[in-house]
């Protein structure tokens, strides 16, 4: 295979500026992280920015042995640059649930509840609210009832200690043992950058091949079509041809990728908190690379043998199937990342980017494993782009019939003549 | 001296002879006709030629050595199925095309220009190709082909399709390139635009050469044994049957 020419950074050149001015190509890369702010940031920010309601709420005792606290505070959920917002429950006794009714009607409360006398047997407690609220008691009345009611019951029955273990009785602590037997705690930003960044650059990956490799079987099509494909190939080889459009194409679908990780790093730090590590970073990029050249060139190959936009399309989706099949094995790559199945998936071509990285996340992979499962991606990326280019050679200037696989493996056994 | 030199070539699809033992040579400077009827095998010596496509048997020497991508950069070609970037604007086109043949991009633009001014298609130079009349999109087509100052001229049927002032101007266009030292390969099913334009022929006939010389010493040789035959609308094909042979 021959490096790289001046001929092809021209065709790179051409075929990126060509893509990046389409509208399709504007509206996925600049609306899709537009979108993604939208579902998580605003939501955000619009919860850090609105006070959070002062509430008063009555209540109505039967039993007669419940103690209510006095006003409640809330710390709030705290969220990007805008600070915590707290929030008051005051509870207000009344004798009569029609005193309450009453109460609700005229304002002054925003509902109230009613202990009923059997509440010990059923352990219900009536919420009222307005006609048109929706009676749907929040997260912190839900969790402050709780903890009257235990109080109620327990209390000077048992210790302090046992009162409190009664409230909260579990908090589950994740710890990791390393290879010399340290252990270190697993919290939230672990989990999330061991499953999350695998899980994320697949779908990245997916979502690139996608969309670069449809530009790239419509740029084919459509020079096949207008017949422009023939002065080019009396000016290039096809090897030139294909690389060129491969290496613009994939600046294009890098510069997609950089707009969409710059917007899901930024945005995401509001409501996620992801620590990625360099070397996990470094990996990623390269079996992105590689994952990219590898289903791109693949692409092409098909681009030329088909002989319509529609048909290429066809048979680019079931390669377009094995680029996210790895993501159907995430639950086994995740829990079992060292059974055979695991390493063969991370060792094969068409899914080793994928879940080669989950298994980086789910487990300490052997440096031999990642080398080889790079090396043997690198290799098959120069064997499609040498097959790819032979197919260029051999059917890019026949149209119509959509050759036999037969026909096609003696055109790449014969050297694309 | 010759610019292109074919020795006992071969091209087969799919198990069809398309190209069957083929040799020849087209001299430095002058027009050179390939000619034959639809389907004889013009169309593929021209791949060949270009190294679109590749012999099973012979060679293929052009400019006294096999093709480089660097001596495709001296070779002009109009091919027979026309294409242009429809979507492009016409000057961004022309620029582009001519890179793609070796010329820095600056040179490029000053040639396109130049060009497109003496056809006087420079006020156009920003619309998109799709935009312009069919007349003006063959007369990009044949810049297109020309644009970098090739050595070596390929025109694939260059009359197919036009009407008869713009087969005139093209005509010229070809003895131009001819008097300015270019080297011309001219496909053509017509005999005679090859007569007149061409100094010498290789006819072909299902892949086979039938003819290959001079257009005198063609003319010479099998001009005696020659019968032109005009069919008259009324008599049709029973016109011939009144010749004993």
């Amino acid at each position: 295979m021959s490096s790289f020419s001046g001929k092809t950074f021209i065709i790179a050149r051409h075929e990126f500026l060509k893509t990046v001015k389409r509208k399709e190509f504007l509206l996925m890369t600049f609306i899709f992280p537009l979108f993604f702010m939208a579902i998580t940031i605003f939501p955000t920010m619009l919860a850090g920015m609105i006070p959070a309601e002062d509430q008063k709420i009555g209540y109505v005792d039967m039993t007669g042995s419940f103690n209510f606290p006095g006003p409640i505070t809330d710390e709030g959920f705290s969220a990007g640059p805008f600070g915590a917002k707290t929030s008051t429950i005051s509870f207000i006794m009344y004798g009569e649930a029609s005193e309450a009714r009453q109460a609700l009607q005229a304002g002054q409360i925003s509902s109230y509840l009613v202990i009923p006398e059997g509440f010990l047997e059923a352990g219900t407690i009536e919420l009222y609210t307005f006609e048109k609220e929706v009676a749907v008691p929040g997260v912190e009345l839900s969790a402050e009832l709780s903890d009257i009611v235990i109080t109620s019951l327990l209390k000077n029955r048992v210790d302090e200690s046992v009162l409190n273990r009664v409230k909260d009785p579990v908090n589950l602590k994740l710890y990791n043992v390393g290879e010399h037997g340290e252990p270190s705690e697993q919290g939230i930003a672990e989990i999330l950058t061991n499953f999350g960044l695998p899980i994320l650059t697949g779908f990245l990956l997916f979502f690139s091949i996608f969309s670069a490799s449809s530009y790239l079987l419509r740029g084919v099509a459509e020079e096949k079509e207008n017949r422009i494909i023939e002065i080019l190939l009396s000016s290039t080889t096809p090897s030139e041809l294909l690389k060129g459009k491969i290496l613009g194409l994939g600046a294009v679908g890098l510069l997609q990728i950089v707009v969409w990780l710059a917007v899901i790093t930024l945005g995401g730090r509001y409501v996620l908190p992801i620590r990625i590590e360099p070397m996990l970073l470094f990996l990623a990029l390269i079996y992105f690379l590689l994952g990219f050249l590898f289903f791109a060139s693949m692409m092409a190959g098909i681009g030329a043998v088909t002989s319509s936009l529609q048909e290429s399309q066809q048979v680019a989706g079931i390669f377009t199937f094995a680029a996210i099949s790895p993501l159907l094995f995430m639950q086994l790559l995740l829990t079992n990342p060292d059974s055979s199945l695991s390493i063969f998936l991370s060792l094969f071509p068409l899914t080793s980017p994928v879940a080669m990285l989950a298994r980086i996340g789910a487990t300490d992979v052997p440096v031999y494993q990642v080398l080889a499962s790079i090396s043997i991606l690198f290799i098959s990326v120069h064997g499609v782009i040498l097959f790819s280019s032979r197919l260029f050679r051999a059917y890019l200037l026949m149209y119509g019939k959509r050759p036999g696989l037969k026909e096609i493996l003696k055109s790449i056994k014969a050297g694309g003549r | 001296m010759h610019t292109v030199e074919f020795e006992s070539v071969s091209k087969s699809f799919a198990e069809k002879d398309i190209i069957g033992d083929i040799s020849f040579s087209v001299r430095s400077g002058e027009i050179f006709g390939l000619l034959g009827p639809n389907g004889a095998g013009k169309t593929t010596l021209i791949r060949l030629l270009l190294d679109i496509i590749r012999p099973d048997v012979g060679e293929i020497r052009v400019f006294g050595d096999f093709l480089s991508s660097a001596a495709k950069d001296r070779i002009g070609y109009l091919p027979e199925e026309r294409g242009l970037y429809r979507k492009m604007k016409l000057l961004e086109m022309l620029v582009y095309l001519a890179q793609l043949k070796g010329m820095p991009k600056k040179q490029a633009q000053l040639n396109a220009e130049s060009l497109l001014k003496s056809l006087e298609l420079y006020e156009h130079r920003n619309k998109k190709v799709e935009e312009l009349s069919k007349g003006m999109q063959q007369q990009i087509q044949f810049l297109s082909a020309i644009i970098h100052n090739p050595e070596l001229v390929i025109l694939d049927e260059p009359f197919s399709g036009l009407d008869p002032l713009s087969t005139k101007a093209v005509k010229t266009r070809i003895l131009e390139l001819r008097n300015s030292g270019k080297t011309v390969v001219l496909s053509t099913h017509m005999m005679e635009q090859a007569q007149t334009l061409c100094n010498r022929i290789l006819m072909l006939n299902k892949g086979k050469r039938v003819l290959y010389g001079t257009v005198d010493e063609i003319r010479r040789e099998h001009g005696k044994n020659s019968l032109i035959v005009e069919f008259v609308e009324k008599e049709g094909l029973n016109a011939i049957r009144r010749f004993p042979a």
